[in-house]
């Protein structure tokens, strides 16, 4: 009997917003699991349902197999961290960690030596008698993750729980949340923005937009076979690059806009719906880790490769790679919303502009502004998509 | 459904919570929200809404409950003391009203232009006789205009004022009132017009002075244009303030003899209409002509400008 | 030329502003000074010289002997009425306050927009209806009489409203809904302990208001035993000789001893404001500019 499960879940909001359209999720025990998606697709609204925040419009919510839909959030038996942590900023760190075992009458005795126990799983002992106002950003954080983890509750539900932390806290916090939630053993839904949250936190990943989850599954699965454009193009940073492109006569062609690339017979083995778009548009999509500068040798036979030219445009060395934004004249393809407000920001000003693309390289690689470039992809890892549909072509 | 109760039934509690479905309370919707307002919400109605609606019964009624239309309205406006009255109140808003735009601006503008510390001083100075509001300040300016004991004396001499009598002649009320209203109430206009200077970006401010403008041209051009609204808020709950005179003319009153009538202002005229002429429908009259003012000047604010957005 | 200019229109500030300086504090100073001495000394004398300390003593016996302590008792009817208005006030403004922020009922902004048009009207427009309520459910004379009116404080609410919904987030209260709190908890242990500051600024300006209004206990209050302090004042305005030589040699009540009455009553609002001087102005611009 798995901890939630969210069947058909439907919010729909007093001024007739749907923010969140049947919902399905299933929370195994001990799992967690990630919700992720643009800005404004509903993962929040679906979180604060799961909590009794916000009353749920249509559909079930069960928790340990109990129906909870009008159930008030004090007896939900779930514990929620907050993005702004939300601390009862009138109460010590050791008062606002104890606040819901004195709220369900907890000897005094028991709820000491429980705030003792958490502080220092958290290394918060030294902080106990402060106010969240004289904490460090991480210091609070912490805070809320013990309020979190004292009440030993059902389900725990976090809500961009670092987003807050500056670059390094969050790393050394993700870990650690993680690393609580596995000792802990407690169901966990966990909102976040961050591509490196998404893939590394999580044993399960829900991709939303708009209101619907799109795919559900492990985090490497989701980033190997998006079910869609929509998930392909937003797990990834930088995202996957994705061109209009056009299969020639069975298939064995690809047009990239004047580009003429041959592809092998594997491909269409591999996918044989591809058949059908022979002589039709596709969407080609590349990660781009996937493409190199034509000639660096990746391990890969060149007879297995194939290439197409672009223009250097902008040169990002990150010291462990090179990030090379080129432009091709095929078209660039976005799904609507896919890229999220905090979409680290790599490619945030071009994006917009048409057949730009990402290529992330090797740092050896020597390369000039305006230089024409030639790449090399291995075919294997191209992704094709419908144009009209947006589903990955697959089978 | 029935899967979903036969799953409960046969599943044992696998936690140490204690509690059962039937135990679990159910949300409330809305209950909250109207147990929080009530209180305020009956102290409202008594004292807000009755006796605004008891004056309106009364002032459309006579004195034996019949409906009588405007007749209080107009026999109260053809009243020998009406006009009058209003005519006094008129004119000390006028003088009071204009010394706050003129004076209170001027001092805060002045204030905002000089150090921080040291107009912190002088805000505080300016805005302690708020202390002495009401019957106090009133006292403490017989006092001051007392030509016999006053600090002023030499000043009041120019006037060739000799006794109090003289000071407080009917002519010069208007005034006298603008200038206790002005020394106890100018200093908390001033601490929110200099508020409202200081929330003017400084930048602001020094790209007027890069681009050549003087003090004066910068206080004039820049300043005043950004805190319009806050002068037309202080001019309108002063007005409305000032249409209420009551105290003051009513102590000063007091002093002079007699010589300052009763019905001085349209409130001691309603006041008077219902203790000394025991007629509460007149009084009510006056009382729901002030009470529409009031209601004017409250629905200019909140309508006119947008300095009372809520949410 | 420039330099020049700056210093003149500078001096020229410190002029003007020292002048209003003179007119804002030398009443008051002259009306601390004015019980050191004897009426004939504030006729004749300089009125900046000092006087002595058993001119006060002398004055102080008088005014507080005067008609079996009278002034006491005003002192402490003004306290009743002030501070009885006040925690009814208080009681309500803060949880209604709460609500108008933080919870959604049918009527919510109606309520609010209501307050708004209250708190800008005048108080004073209300008090002769008020009266005639009272009269009606024969009310006037008792101290409820203006307790009650007073404990109507819109503006309180108003406050209160603005620092919840501004300073107060949503999540801190699902925060104490998840944690266990039904909603009159998350009330009395987050939400009202956050607002201790201003439950102080409410009482100030309820304070300031109450103690100094006249016209309410004025019309509510015939009996001079019920008076507050600036009744009070009047009624010793209208026996003293001072003021109303007719009256002469019935009263010992001159100049001095009115002075004292008048320092008595400001005193304490004299008191809140220079402790509360920071939050009083703050709060004036919170209440202005809800920033
Ligand atoms: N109280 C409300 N009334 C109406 N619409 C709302 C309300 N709260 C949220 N919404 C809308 O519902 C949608 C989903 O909001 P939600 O907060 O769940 O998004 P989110 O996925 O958490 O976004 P973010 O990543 O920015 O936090 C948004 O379009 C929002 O505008
Ligand atoms: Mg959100």
């Amino acid at each position: 009997m798995a901890p939630v499960s969210l069947e058909k879940l439907t919010k729909v909001y007093p001024n007739g917003f749907e923010a969140v359209h049947e919902f399905d999720l299933e929370v195994a025990d001990g799992e967690f699991m990630i919700l992720v998606g643009p800005s404004g697709c509903g993962k929040t609204t679906a979180m604060r349902m799961v909590a009794g925040l916000e009353e749920i419009t249509s559909g079930t919510l069960r928790i340990n197999g109990e129906i909870m839909n009008d159930v008030s959030p004090r007896d939900r038996d779930i514990a929620m961290v907050f993005q702004n942590y939300a601390l009862y900023p009138h109460m010590t760190v050791g008062e606002n960690i104890g606040f819901a075992l004195k709220m369900k009458h907890t000897p005094k005795s028991e709820i000491e030596k429980k705030v003792r126990e958490t502080t220092e799983i958290l290394g918060l002992t030294e902080w106990i008698d402060l106010k969240p106002g004289q904490l460090s950003g991480g210091q609070r954080q912490r805070v809320a993750m013990g309020r979190a983890i004292v009440r030993e509750p059902k389900v725990f539900l976090m809500d961009e729980p670092l987003s807050n932390l500056d670059a390094k806290l969050r790393v050394q916090m993700r870990a650690e949340v993680a690393r609580i939630q596995r000792r802990l053993g407690v169901a966990t839904i966990y909102v976040t923005h961050d591509q490196v949250e998404a893939m590394t936190m999580g044993d399960r990943v829900a991709v939303m937009r708009a209101g619907l989850v799109l795919q559900c599954d492990k985090p490497q699965t989701i980033y190997d076979h998006p079910l869609n454009l929509f998930v392909a193009g937003f797990m990834g940073s930088p995202s996957m690059n994705l061109f209009e492109a056009r299969l020639g006569e069975g298939a064995t062609t690809l047009f990239l806009g004047t580009q003429k690339v041959e592809l092998p017979p594997t491909v269409l083995s591999a996918k044989p719906a591809l058949g059908r778009f022979a002589n039709a548009e596709v969407v080609v999509g590349i990660r781009p880790e996937s493409l190199a500068v034509a000639g660096t040798a990746t391990g890969e036979r060149t007879e297995d490769l194939v290439f197409f030219e672009g223009d250097v445009d902008l040169v990002e060395a990150l010291g462990s790679e090179i990030l090379v934004h080129f432009s091709t004249d095929a078209h660039r393809v976005e799904a609507e919303g896919m890229y999220s407000d905090d979409a680290e920001g790599l490619d945030a000003g071009s994006i917009t502009q048409r057949g730009e693309g990402v290529a992330r390289v090797s740092p050896e690689t020597q390369l000039v502004i305006g230089e024409h470039v030639r790449l090399q992809v291995n075919p294997k890892r191209l992704f094709f998509f419908d144009p009209v549909t947006g589903l990955a072509l697959n089978g | 459904m029935k899967s979903a109760v036969s799953r409960e039934a046969s599943t044992p509690l696998d936690t140490t919570d204690s509690l059962t479905p039937t135990l679990r309370r159910k949300r409330k919707k809305g209950v909250a929200g109207y147990a929080f307002v009530s209180g305020y919400f009956v102290l409202l109605i008594l004292f807000g809404v009755l006796p605004a609606a008891y004056a309106i019964v009364l002032a459309f009624t006579a004195s034996g409950g019949h409906f009588t239309g405007l007749t209080n309205f107009i026999k109260t406006g053809e009243d020998f003391r009406f006009l009058p009255a209003f005519e006094n109140v008129g004119k000390y808003l006028l003088i009071w009203l204009g010394s706050l735009v003129v004076i209170v601006l001027g001092l805060a503008l002045m204030l905002h232009s000089i150090a921080r510390r040291v107009s912190a001083a002088f805000r505080f100075i300016f805005y302690l006789p708020g202390a002495l509001a009401g019957a106090a300040s009133v006292l403490v300016w017989l006092f001051m205009l007392d030509p016999t004991v006053s600090p002023w004396r030499l000043f009041l001499g120019v006037f060739g004022f000799k006794n109090l009598g003289q000071t407080i002649l009917p002519g010069h009320l208007p005034l006298i009132f603008a200038i206790i209203a002005f020394w106890a109430g100018a200093g908390g206009w001033i601490v929110v017009t200099y508020g409202a200077l200081n929330n003017i970006p400084n930048e602001l401010i020094e790209a007027a002075q890069l681009d050549g403008a003087g003090a004066i041209q910068t206080a004039l051009r820049i300043k005043l244009p950004l805190i319009k609204k806050w002068i037309v808020f202080m001019l309108i709950l002063a007005f409305a303030a000032g249409t209420q005179l009551f105290v003051e003319p009513q102590l000063v009153g007091e002093a002079s003899l007699g010589l300052i009538s009763p019905t001085w202002s349209p409130n001691e005229l309603a006041y008077y209409f219902a203790f000394q002429d025991n007629n509460f429908n007149y009084a009510a009259a006056i009382s729901v002509d002030l009470l529409v003012i009031g209601l004017l000047c409250a629905a200019v604010l909140v309508f006119r400008t947008k300095l009372f957005e809520v949410e | 030329m420039r330099l020049f200019n700056r210093i003149w229109s500078r001096t020229f500030s410190y002029i003007i502003l020292l002048a209003f300086t003179a007119f804002f504090v030398v009443p008051v100073i002259w009306l601390l000074f004015a019980p050191f001495k004897t009426d004939h000394n504030l006729v004749f004398e300089n009125p900046f010289a000092l006087g002595t300390l058993g001119n006060l003593f002398h004055a102080a016996h008088v005014m507080f002997t005067f008609e079996d302590y009278a002034l006491l008792n005003w002192l402490k009817n003004s306290a009743i009425y002030s501070f009885g208005g006040i925690a009814i006030a208080l009681i309500c403004s803060i949880p209604a306050g709460y609500g108008l922020a933080h919870t959604q009922f049918i009527g919510r902004r109606t309520l609010l927009g209501v307050t708004l048009f209250v708190m800008i009207m005048p108080a004073t427009a209300l008090v002769l209806p008020l009266f005639l309520e009272a009269n009606a459910v024969h009310a006037v004379g008792t101290p409820l009489a203006v307790i009650l009116p007073f404990s109507f404080f819109p503006f309180g609410v108003y406050l209160a409203y603005i620092f919840y919904s501004s300073s107060v987030p949503k999540d801190l209260l699902a925060a104490a809904r998840i944690d266990g709190c039904n909603e009159w908890d998350v009330f009395r242990r987050i939400a009202l302990p956050l607002a201790r500051p201003i439950i102080a600024l409410v009482t100030f300006f309820a304070f300031v208001a109450n103690w100094n209004n006249f016209f309410l206990p004025f019309v509510m209050l015939p009996n001079s035993s019920n008076y507050p302090l600036p009744i009070g004042l009047q009624d010793l305005l209208s026996a003293t000789p001072a003021f109303n030589p007719g009256q002469g040699g019935q009263v010992p009540i001159y100049r001095p001893e009115l002075a004292i009455a008048t320092i008595v009553a400001m005193a304490p609002v004299m008191i809140v404001f220079l402790f509360a001087q920071r939050s009083l102005v703050s709060g004036l611009l919170a209440g202005a500019t809800k920033e």
